[in-house]
Order: structure tokens, then C-alpha cells, then sequence
């Protein structure tokens, strides 16, 4: 045995990790560093941790962006939109895993179908549709839209999940006379929530950072979410920089936190799709 | 109106037959109605805005329309513009194909790199992933925004530390010389999408049995050989599903390219999709527009089944 060599490429490899981790982190950290700087700090002083934490900035960039209801639109979107993917998806899935029905292969197929075509495709003709439900300018318009969006996945993701519950469980509640819902919402549901949570966090994820179709069909101030918000505040470059990070800090950090405490959930939601392929 | 023959004896018979009739057929079809119940939520929200977009879509591209006069059908028109006529959709297409060059090889090289280093049983595995797998969850709009500073010319911090570094000769600007612009937006993708791929790689090494290597051990093979004669083989599915989802990701790019360049400077950094949102949102040339969006799915599917076609043709079975 040499345990020389061995040694020696451990920390070959411990240093190449910290490399990388430190120019994927450093930017993050850096964000959040310079949204305490004054903007004097801020060019004299770019590296380093802020002499001391001005919380100014924050409250200038909250009057100047109106990011309280950016912030608030966001959630309720999201909101929104992970309960109704998780509603639809996990009925759907469950006939689709349980129930024989005419057309049900059909349906099926035709809903993963779906997801070869990406949403930036059919922009032009949502645009036209939500105009004319008078839904534009309004979070419901992108609720509809990320929730239709999200469903085919979904479905594909869930109804492989209920497929390996064993039977036996529902087959005992049908015999003591429990009906198909009363199986879905008392049985399937409580012991899915492993994979009710991967597509919370996948959706939630999507819902909350989407970007394209916001921008499509969201004019009005009022109803902006925080990515839609944030791309409009930055590019009115006017604005000082150190507002734009305590902007982008605000946007960025409850995520970050999230992500941190929850990351095996994330990590397993957002890969979600490759573990099945 | 009298309502009294509905309680008159001779139609509470028939109405007595109806009900039965009905309970009987529901019994029957009892499982039927509760599956048509469970999807027919999902499935109205599908067919209205995503199964009716895509054939409302069709309809439109073969359209003249600004979005306010009545349609002119003019048939095929637009796409053979869009085909033949329109250099800056070529231009555009020509990006995104580079785009697509460099993300795609960069991602996976460096995400498979990475998670061949956290296969190795180290200290503190979990925090280097953390760490690695973090800009995935920031939004692309975010990142566009930092980055953008990053690369300031003036102030940005890569120049700032390329100067303190005394590597002057590699300062640039980033984002406004018309040379390099694409690919510092190559680079801020790869930045934020490596550590996705890196965990999925990690995932696949992580289910090859340790059996496997145990036997080529035995069998006197080297590291090095395993990995070029066993785990590159065992990787190929998971490597199809990477290349396939940056591929899609390259062709489909906008928030990154919108918030950080928007197509400029002049337009070396325009792509399909931005393209296609100036020409239907900003010249209110919707028909047009919707053209180039549906080339753009016949391109990215083309693409599709001809790199799933190459490399099933490699795959091994265990």
C-alpha cells in the first residue's frame, strides 16, 4: 500500500472543487455583499464584505420598484399554480395509473405528446388567446398558463409514482367500501407526498422565475411578477447599482435559503425528469 | 306553467323507469365516470391553452396580420421568407447552432468532469454539490443581471480581477464588443446549468454496482481503464438525456440573451427567439412571427430524434 499518491489526489481534487465552488458561489455572495455598499463603497471597495451593512439601499429600491407587490404577485402565482399542477396533475395521474377507461392510452400519450413543443412556440397565439378572455395583465392569465404548461409533466411524473404503490392498500379500502375518490384523497394522496414535493418545488421553481410569457402578457405595474419587475428596473439604467443588487438580493435570497434547507427536495425535483428517462 | 303532471301517477312510472335506467348505467359505468371526473380538469386547461395555441399557431403563420386588421391568408408566404429571404433569421439561426456548440459540450464536459471528482469519497461532498448545484434554482433574469455587471467593461469584476491578476492583455468588453458578446453569453449558460448536469451525471455513476468495478479489479484493470471501457458505456442513456435537454435549452435561449444583450451589439447576439418576439411584438408582424417560431420546433425537433437516433445506436444494456 502507498497511501502517498492516494493523499496527493485527494487534495489535487479537493482544490479543483474549491475552485469551481468559489466561482459559482463567489458572484452570489458578491450580490449580497454589494447591496449593503453605499455606492461609493461599492467602486472603491469591490471584493471585499461591506464596512458596514447600509440597509438604505433596500429601502430605496423597495420605494423606487414596488418590489412589496412584486414579491406578492409572485407568491400568489406560484401559489396558485403549484396547487392547481398538483390538484389536476394527481386526479389525472391517478386515473391514468388505476383506472381502465376507453381512451385512456390515448389521453395519455397525447398529453406527453405535448411536451416536444416548448411554450416560447406558441407565444404568439396565447398572446392572442388571453387578449381575447380579457385576461390580459392579470396573474390569472399566467396561472392558466404555467399550470397547462406544467400538467403533462406532472402527470408523467406522478402517475409513475402511484403506479409502484402496491395495490393492496386501496384494494382493502375498496372491499371496506371506500369509493375511488375516497382512495385517492385518503390513501394516494398522504402517502405520495415524496412526489406531490418533487413537483411542488419543480413548478414552484418554474412558476417562480418564468420570465418569457410574463413579459408577453404582463404590461401593467401593478400586476408585474418579481422577474418581470426586475428586468424592467434594470433596464431603466438610470438607477444606481447598488439598488439594482439589493433588488436582485431580495429576489435571489429566499430562494437561496429554500433551496439550502431543502436541498435534497430540490435537487431531486429539478433532476426530476432525467431520473425517469 | 302547471307543473302537476310531473306528479301525476302515469309520469312518475316513466320517471321511476328513467331513474333506474339511469342508476343502472352508472353502476355499470361506475369506474368510467369517476376517470372522466379525475381528468377532465386537466384535460379542458390542456386542449384550451396548450393543444388550441398549437393548432390556432398553424392557422396564424399562414396569415398576414398585425393583430388588429382582419387576417389575409397568403398560404406559405411567410415561411418561405423566413426560409429564403430573411438574413437575419440565418444570422440568428447561426448563433443559436454556435450557442448550442458551446453549451452543449461545455455543460457536459464540465458537469461530467465535476461529478467524477464527488464520486471520490471525500470530505465534504454535500458542500461542494450545494454549492455547485445553487444557480440552477436562481432565475435566468437574475443571473442575466449579475453577470452583466460582472462583465461591465468599465467597472465589471473579471476585468477588475484580470488587471489585479496583471493579465491586462485578456481584458475585454464582454458584452459590448461585437466579437465576443455570444460567447460570454455561452459562458454565463454554462455557469448556471453545470451544476444540473453535474448532479445528474452524479446520480448515473452512483448507480453503477460496485460489483462491476470489484470484477474488473479482479480482472486486473486500471482506473483509468474502467472508466474508458466500462462507466463512459454505462453513462450513454443519462449523457442522450443531457445533450438532449441543453440542446432543446440552446435553441429555445431568450430570457439570457433579452435581459443581457437584447440581440445587440448589432446584432451578434441575436437568436431565433428574439428575433421572433421583435418581429411580432415590436414590428406587430404576428403572422411572421409565428412562422419563425414554428421553423424554430421543426429545426429543434429535427435535432431531437436525429441526436436521439445517434446515440441509442450506442447504448449498452446491463
Amino acid at each position: 500500500m502507498r497511501p502517498h499518491p492516494k493523499i496527493i489526489s485527494q487534495v489535487f481534487i479537493v482544490l479543483i472543487l474549491v475552485l469551481f465552488s468559489i466561482s459559482i458561489g463567489y458572484p452570489a455572495l458578491w450580490m449580497i455583499f454589494s447591496s449593503f455598499k453605499t455606492g461609493g463603497e461599492f467602486y472603491s471597495n469591490p471584493w471585499g464584505l461591506p464596512q458596514k451593512f447600509a440597509y438604505l439601499n433596500y429601502k430605496e429600491a423597495w420605494k423606487l420598484a414596488d418590489i412589496g407587490r412584486y414579491f406578492g404577485n409572485s407568491v400568489v402565482v406560484t401559489f396558485f399554480t403549484v396547487f392547481l399542477v398538483g390538484l389536476l396533475a394527481a386526479m389525472a395521474a391517478y386515473a391514468f395509473a388505476r383506472l381502465k377507461f376507453p381512451g385512456s392510452t390515448f389521453l395519455f400519450y397525447s398529453f406527453l405528446i405535448s411536451m416536444i413543443v416548448p411554450a416560447q412556440v406558441t407565444a404568439v397565439p396565447l398572446y392572442v388567446l388571453i387578449r381575447k378572455f380579457h385576461l390580459f395583465n392579470t396573474r390569472t392569465s399566467l396561472v392558466l398558463c404555467y399550470t397547462a404548461g406544467g400538467l403533462a409533466f406532472s402527470i408523467f411524473l406522478l402517475r409513475a409514482f402511484f403506479i409502484s404503490i402496491p395495490r393492496e392498500l386501496e384494494e382493502a379500502a375498496l372491499i371496506d367500501g371506500c369509493s375511488y375518490l375516497g382512495i385517492l384523497w385518503r390513501i394516494i394522496f398522504p402517502i405520495s407526498k415524496p412526489g406531490l414535493a418533487t413537483i411542488a418545488i419543480f413548478q414552484g421553481m418554474g412558476a417562480w422565475n418564468e420570465f418569457f410569457l410574463a413579459l408577453l402578457l404582463i404590461r401593467e405595474p401593478s400586476v408585474r411578477t418579481i422577474p418581470l419587475g426586475l428586468y424592467v428596473f434594470f433596464t431603466q439604467r438610470v438607477i444606481d447599482w447598488t439598488y439594482v443588487f439589493a433588488f436582485l438580493s431580495t429576489a435571489t435570497i429566499p430562494v437561496i435559503i429554500l433551496y439550502i434547507l431543502l436541498q435534497r427536495q430540490f435537487i431531486s425535483g429539478l433532476t426530476a425528469g432525467a431520473l425517469k428517462a | 306553467m302547471d307543473w302537476g303532471w310531473l306528479f301525476s301517477p302515469t309520469f312518475s312510472v316513466f320517471g321511476l323507469v328513467i331513474m333506474n335506467w339511469w342508476r343502472r348505467f352508472y353502476n355499470k359505468n361506475a369506474i368510467y365516470f369517476t376517470a372522466y371526473f379525475l381528468i377532465v380538469p386537466a384535460l379542458i386547461l390542456y386542449i384550451v391553452f396548450r393543444v388550441y395555441p398549437i393548432v390556432y399557431g398553424g392557422y396564424i403563420s399562414l396569415q398576414e396580420w398585425d393583430g388588429l386588421r382582419p387576417m389575409k391568408f397568403i398560404g406559405l408566404k411567410n415561411f418561405s421568407e423566413v426560409l429564403f429571404n430573411d438574413r437575419l433569421f440565418k444570422v440568428s439561426l447561426l448563433h443559436n447552432t454556435i450557442y448550442a456548440l458551446g453549451t452543449v459540450t461545455g455543460k457536459n464536459l464540465l458537469g461530467l468532469f465535476l461529478a467524477l471528482l464527488l464520486n471520490e469519497r471525500l470530505r465534504g461532498r454535500t458542500i461542494f454539490r450545494t454549492i455547485l448545484f445553487m444557480p440552477v434554482v436562481m432565475s435566468f433574469v437574475a443571473v442575466g443581471i449579475l453577470w452583466s455587471w460582472i462583465l461591465n467593461p468599465a467597472f465589471g469584476l473579471l476585468n477588475t480581477l484580470l488587471q489585479g491578476l496583471h493579465l491586462n492583455f485578456l481584458i475585454r468588453e464582454w458584452i459590448t464588443d461585437p466579437r465576443i458578446a455570444l460567447y460570454s453569453l455561452i459562458g454565463i449558460d454554462i455557469w448556471k446549468w453545470t451544476g444540473f448536469h453535474m448532479v445528474i451525471f452524479l446520480a448515473a455513476l452512483q448507480s453503477i454496482p460496485q460489483t462491476f468495478y470489484e470484477a474488473a479489479m479482479i480482472d486486473g484493470a486500471s482506473k483509468r481503464q474502467f472508466f474508458w471501457h466500462v462507466t463512459i458505456h454505462l453513462l450513454v442513456p443519462v449523457t442522450t438525456f443531457n445533450v438532449l435537454i441543453s440542446l432543446i435549452g440552446a435553441f429555445n435561449v431568450f430570457d439570457l440573451v433579452f435581459v443581457v444583450t437584447q440581440g445587440g451589439p448589432f446584432h451578434a447576439t441575436e437568436v431565433v427567439l428574439t428575433h421572433m418576439y421583435i418581429q411580432a411584438f415590436k414590428f406587430y408582424r404576428v403572422g411572421y412571427g409565428t412562422a419563425i417560431a414554428y421553423t424554430l420546433f421543426v429545426i429543434i425537433f429535427i435535432l431531437s430524434l436525429l441526436q436521439m437516433r445517434i446515440m441509442q445506436g450506442k447504448k449498452y444494456e446491463f
